[in-house]
């Protein structure tokens, strides 16, 4: 209690602390604001809306107050932090300062809550007669996010985790905090994840939490529209906001997929774990009522449908959210959060939510306009429609299986995710994408309302056709035909896609430019389907070889994907595939330890048509163990990939007591090597080995060894030795000694080869030296375990991303033009 | 019937047809008894019997790596992965297999492991601490 603690910088905390609470108030009272805003009749009082204004302005001036006081904590290393010392440490460098910034949950709350206060304050500022009614919902949902970061107990629970929370108060037990100056035995802090060390995660939380957020504005409109009674109005609007939130929400699911491509050793780019699969529910839900709404926008028609996909996919939101955060995954999910007692509160969320939506829903079904009449068959509306449900289904599918252990929650029992999980996902998600992809395709030779059926039949059949045969092709080429059939009709469909559009494209380009947008998208998302359909379907295993391998009895291939490992010694070539890889050795660059594996590819003349060197990385994390990179050649058309997989056993420190090695002497080195073999030799002679030669080139008279003074009465004679070995020189120069009438020598040792050297006698009789050579057993040599894959055509999945976000910007600068019109 | 009700109808179905493949593929957490004389893969939870020893020779075989391991129930069992040893297997809390029993051994084909380090880093390493005062 009483116990001053030296060295501790409280300030900034507490300053934190009050901004956090501040945030937290000031959401409260701007929704209450804006909620009585909206309700009160009298239309000249606008001190309600005043006042919402003001308490949103307050709210979002506290969230950056917290972000700057969190960020100056890390900056400057105050451990006594919880959050800094979690997740920061002194070596790391400012741009992975600012990603250990939402390392943790409360980060990623924080980064959600800011992102929500400035959609918030643009709604201000461009929403003008929805402005009360949406943003009484954006508050709303600062008030919960807030209450995220609050870490304040109340009534005998603790709300929200604080970033502020000081690491003697966090509930780690340990004596030194009972000392008032235990702040000086805490040097450092814990450190980053090495596999969030990357660039990609300095970027892919600002973006995913950007997306995440921004579907809260198409759900407070639709709110807003229903609770306003407003049915039609708010279509328009939310269609902008929608889109720029799916937007936003593809690329940041996209970007964590290239994170774990060029930094997890999973070997893939998209693995279907739970937490993955929760960032796209929202996406896919989205996607669906942003087609909706069009479709509504067009015809009138589906505005149940329109309005109720726009609510889930805000739900969906808070459902993976809830997901990641509540530690409800446990046994399924490699990278979901554990939970930080806020399991209750992340379900309130949802619920509160979730609840206003079904009871606005219910309570306006009556007042809703709901067309009674049916859709065309042959109008792009109800194609757009059956596509919109199709989407809806594939999330469906998603959340039945990710919520398996939530599932196992509720309900008490204790099923497991099927085994062969991926190809389960694959296999069905790759029926939905394929139905998705032909809808996208023969959706756009039909009109709205009516088409004509003869004009729309021909060429819907020539397109097929065309791309039947085009896929035929990339099939073949591809290697794709060995996969289960469904991957091939997912690749037509993709096909088919492309070529619809391609066309819309082309019509759009001689004139009809505002359906540039939505054919440019939708050529981007199959073009990424084709990607990583090939990409993932055909990934090829390099690193195959059967040198060397002892075959171990009764064992056989049920056990899935076998030999992809392969091991090879430093400095001695291996036939890999097309390619000859050499482990040609380390590089440390603290705390990363990059190991160098040289590929050389020949062509059939044995030329050398290319070599490079490839560097995967290791990390070694006194926390965290080893964590793995990989390390990637990037073609055009494919990619190599190569990491580590397994290493030999450390030496237990470097740092071991250099002495204590050097005292034990001679003897316990040579343990390390096979029995010497002597060689009598002369100056010209070569000395064969296992892995080469070496040739004494010369006999030297030494005038000082090391530090040791010699005299006139001492001789000292050195070999030198050119040792010659996979391609490679070495000099060494074993020496011998006679001082004060005692015989010395001093070994010279030729690590990369694993020879030891010894010069132990001279025979001056013969003209001769003893050479005593010390060779080092396979077994002890360096060598590295590796994989390496092989994935072709994985730039098709990069390029259709880009392309699918450049179609949503010309969509977003189409509505926005034609919202000023209206 | 309205074209909106056969939609209905279909959306349904598949709906259904989703439930039901999710549910036949879909097994409970199985022990090493339960899963002899099972043909298909299932998943097994447990832990590292940190008695018994760790086989792993990259130098003999990159590709083969076996262990013991306790399951819910107690019993133990060999445990073979084509593969190789997965970093800091060691300290793993639980592990989560999934493959099929051939003869004795129970071979996997997927290795999920909870590490206690590795994503709740609440530990403070006091004997860290400890050293660092020594050398001040």
């Amino acid at each position: 209690m009483s116990t001053v603690f030296q060295g501790e910088h409280l300030l900034p905390g507490n300053l934190g602390q009050i901004f956090v609470i501040l945030s937290f108030g000031s959401a409260l009272l701007s929704a209450t604001s804006y909620y009585f805003a909206t309700t009160n009749t009298n239309k000249l009082d606008t001190s309600w809306l005043k006042m919402g204004r003001w308490a949103f302005f307050i709210n979002s001036a506290s969230i950056l107050g917290v972000g700057v006081s969190l960020f100056y904590i890390i900056y400057n290393h105050f451990f006594e932090y919880h959050y800094a010392w979690s997740y920061t440490s002194r070596s790391l460098p400012v741009y992975y300062l600012v990603s250990g910034f939402w390392n943790g949950q409360e980060g990623g709350f924080l980064l959600w809550t800011f992102w929500q206060a400035v959609l918030g304050n643009i709604l201000i500022w461009r929403a003008k007669s929805w402005e009360k009614p949406v943003m009484t919902i954006v508050a709303f949902s600062q008030v919960f996010l807030a209450s995220m970061m609050l870490g304040i107990e109340f009534l005998g629970a603790r709300i929200g985790s604080s970033p502020f929370l000081l690491l003697r108060n966090s509930g780690i037990e340990a004596p030194i905090f009972s000392r008032p100056d235990y702040l000086s035995f805490i040097k450092d802090g814990q450190g980053m994840n090495p596999l969030l060390q990357n660039y990609w995660m300095v970027i892919h939380p600002p973006t995913l939490f950007l997306g995440l957020a921004s579907v809260v504005v198409p759900f407070a409109y639709a709110i807003a529209g229903l609770w306003q009674k407003r049915y039609k109005e708010w279509v328009a609007p939310a269609i902008s906001y929608a889109l720029f939130a799916a937007m936003i929400l593809g690329t940041g699911v996209i970007m964590g997929s290239l994170w774990a491509y060029e930094s997890l050793n999973f070997g893939g780019f998209w693995a279907w774990d739970p937490v993955e699969n929760a960032s796209i529910f929202p996406w896919l839900t989205l996607l669906a009522g942003l087609h909706v709404l069009i479709v509504f926008k067009n015809t009138g028609h589906s505005y149940f449908t329109a309005t109720f996909l726009v609510l889930i996919s805000f739900v969906m939101v808070l459902y993976s959210s809830f997901l990641a955060r509540s530690g409800i995954l446990g046994e399924t999910s490699v990278h979901a959060f554990t939970d930080l007692g806020m399991f209750w509160q992340l379900v309130a969320y949802i619920l509160v939510f979730l609840v206003l939506s079904i009871y606005l829903l219910v309570i306006r079904f009556k007042e809703m306009p709901i067309t009674k009449k049916d859709e065309e068959t042959y109008s792009r509306e109800f194609w757009m429609f059956v596509g919109a449900i199709f989407l809806g289904l594939s999330c469906f599918h998603l959340l039945l299986v990710t919520s398996i252990p939530v599932w196992n929650a509720m309900f008490g029992t204790k099923v497991a995710p099927p085994a062969d999980l991926v190809g389960h996902y694959n296999i069905i998600q790759a029926s939905f994408a394929m139905v998705i992809t032909l809808l996208t395709g023969f959706s756009q030779f039909m009109k709205y309302k009516k088409t004509d059926i003869t004009r729309f039949f021909i060429t819907t059949l020539v397109y097929f056709v065309f791309a039947a045969l085009v896929t035929a092709l990339v099939v073949y080429a591809s290697g794709l035909y060995k996969l289960h059939f469904v991957f091939i009709l997912v690749m037509f469909g993709s096909l088919y896609s492309i070529l619809a559009n391609g066309k819309v494209l082309a019509d759009a380009v001689k004139g009809k430019f505002k359906l540039a947008g939505s054919a440019v998208a939708h050529i981007g998302f199959s073009l990424m389907l084709v990607g990583a359909l090939i990409a993932a379907g055909t990934r090829g295993v390099v690193s195959k070889n059967d040198k060397g391998i002892v075959n171990v009895s009764g064992f056989d291939k049920a056990a899935g994907d076998a030999r992809e490992n392969i091991m090879i010694y430093k400095n001695e070539p291996v036939k890999m595939g097309d390619y000859t890889v050499t482990y040609i050795g380390d590089s440390t660059s603290e705390p990363n330890h990059f190991y160098k594996v040289d590929y050389k590819r020949y062509d059939n003349t044995g030329k050398l048509k290319e070599e490079f060197v490839l560097m995967p990385k290791v990390q070694i994390n006194p926390q965290l163990g080893l964590a793995v990179s990989p390390d990637t050649k990037h073609y055009l058309l494919h990619d190599l990939y190569t990491h580590i997989t397994a290493l030999p056993p450390m030496p237990q420190s470097s740092s071991a007591d250099p002495q204590a090695g050097a005292a034990h002497g001679e003897e316990n080195d040579d343990k390390n090597y096979e029995a010497p073999v002597t060689h009598e030799v002369a100056p010209g002679d070569t000395i064969r080995f296992r892995e080469g030669y070496m040739i004494l080139k010369s006999l030297a008279k030494e005038t000082s060894i090391q530090n040791i003074p010699l005299t006139a009465n001492d001789v000292a004679v050195g070999a030198k030795l050119e040792v010659f070995s996979h391609d490679k020189t070495y000099d060494a120069e074993p020496v011998y000694m006679i001082k004060n009438k005692s015989v010395f020598d001093f070994a010279r040792k030729v690590d990369d080869v694993g020879l030891k050297l010894r010069l132990t006698k001279i025979i001056p009789e013969k003209g001769k030296v003893e050479i005593t050579v010390y060779q080092q057993p396979e077994k002890l040599k360096p060598w590295i375990v590796m994989r390496a894959l092989d994935f072709p055509y994985i730039n098709f999945l990069w390029a259709g991303t880009l392309i699918m976000i450049i179609g949503f910007l010309l969509s977003i600068f189409r509505r926005n033009k034609e919202l000023k019109t209206v | 019937m309205k074209k909106s009700s056969i939609l209905g109808l279909v959306v349904i179905a598949i709906a259904i047809a989703v439930i039901i493949s999710v549910i036949s593929k879909s097994s409970s957490y199985s022990t090493f008894n339960d899963a002899k004389g099972i043909q298909s893969e299932l998943s097994i939870v447990g832990h590292l019997d940190k008695q018994k020893e760790l086989y792993y020779d990259a130098v003999k075989d990159a590709n083969y790596f076996s262990f013991y391991m306790k399951d819910k129930k107690g019993q133990e069992c060999k445990v073979v992965f084509t593969g190789t040893k997965p970093q800091d297997f060691e300290k793993s809390e639980q592990i989560v297999l999934t493959g099929q029993m051939v003869g004795n051994e129970f071979h996997a084909s997927k290795i999920l492991m909870k590490c206690p380090s590795k994503y709740t880093q609440d530990k403070l390493n006091v004997t860290e601490v400890k050293a660092k005062t020594a050398s001040i």
